[in-house]
């Protein structure tokens, strides 16, 4: 099944912007997004922890709708999802 | 102006609002609110104008370098609109500080660099039942919403934890768009005008050229609101 990826402000600059996955039946939101960041260290820390978490930071909108990062390993996937993940921004 | 009429103009008159910081995000919303007639603006600033301030801080030019930015941002704000009433303190806001600063405004303008200090302006704003207008960027990154308490998701709601500290370099112009939707939201509150950027976090992604908007909802177990409801009146 085809899911969107997207990532924004400094997660898009080390994982680029928006990525199309083909995903698995069964897999979770938090599995998707391990998996589409497991090729870059740099991106996939800044987004988990050490213990494959999401940062407490990190905002994960599953079609525009917010879910709660703690609850992502227990969403999966459908066809057509757009995920999004993305840090608050702190500079003004 | 023909726009707002003489009744949208005394509104805007008889405001005060609150700008915390006279950087990147302040400098558009301070200007562009003292030429749109905001009777009193109070701004508060602990920081000295550096030339590398100058790509976003419109504010401050070549010559306030090493000035006080209150100084300097106290001068051109009384430069562009003589006829409003500029308080520009040089500040740290902080927990000793925050209720002095705050104490007459009908609006708070975010326009800080961490979010500690932005957390203390989320209760004050709570406290004192006044709006929040939430601003923040990074590089072509942007984010504004509106925090009417009671009505909407406080900050706190949004962003539980905050984001590590780091410094990123921030273009200029995102400053002048996050600024120009805060400033508008600011004129529109007070104006009663419009549909607020309420319940909504904007996403501004300048390298793409995207704005995004997704929903955003109280959350019960929010340390700052614990979810309010709208207070009564």
């Amino acid at each position: 099944m085809k899911v969107k990826l997207r990532f924004f402000a400094r997660f898009g600059e080390l994982l680029g912007n928006s990525l199309c996955i083909e995903g698995r039946e069964g897999m979770s939101v938090a599995g998707l997004v391990r998996e589409a960041a497991a090729g870059n260290k740099a991106g996939y820390d800044a987004i988990f922890d050490e213990t494959g978490a999401f940062r407490n930071f990190v905002i994960v909108m599953r079609n525009k709708k917010r879910i709660r990062s703690q609850d992502a390993d227990l969403i999966y996937i459908s066809e057509g999802d757009e995920i999004a993940v993305f840090p608050p921004v702190a500079g003004g | 102006m023909m726009l707002f009429g003489d009744e949208g103009q005394e509104l805007l008159k008889d405001a005060t609002i609150f700008i915390a910081g006279a950087g990147g995000l302040g400098s558009p919303v301070a200007v562009y609110l003292a030429v749109l007639g905001v009777g009193t603006i109070i701004l508060a600033d602990n920081d000295t104008v550096e030339r590398t301030n100058l790509n976003r801080q419109i504010l401050h030019g070549e010559r306030d370098i090493g000035r006080r930015k209150s100084v300097s941002a106290g001068d051109r704000l009384e430069a562009l609109n003589p006829d409003i009433t500029v308080k520009a303190i040089d500040a740290t806001i902080d927990a000793t500080t925050v209720h002095s600063l705050t104490d007459t405004a009908d609006g708070i303008v975010d326009a800080l660099d961490n979010y500690p200090t932005r957390y203390l302006l989320n209760r004050i704003a709570i406290e004192k039942d006044i709006p929040l207008f939430h601003g923040g960027i990074s590089g072509f990154f942007g984010q504004a919403t509106t925090i009417i308490p009671g009505e909407t998701p406080c900050l706190r709601c949004i962003f539980p934890h905050p984001p590590p500290r780091e410094v990123f370099p921030v273009a200029g112009v995102t400053a002048g768009f996050i600024g120009m939707v805060q400033a508008t939201e600011v004129c529109k509150y007070l104006l009663c005008k419009g549909e607020l950027l309420a319940n909504r976090l904007l996403l501004w992604d300048g390298m793409q050229a995207r704005v995004e908007e997704i929903a955003i909802e109280k959350d019960p177990s929010c340390e700052d609101c614990a979810g309010r409801a709208p207070p009564e009146h």
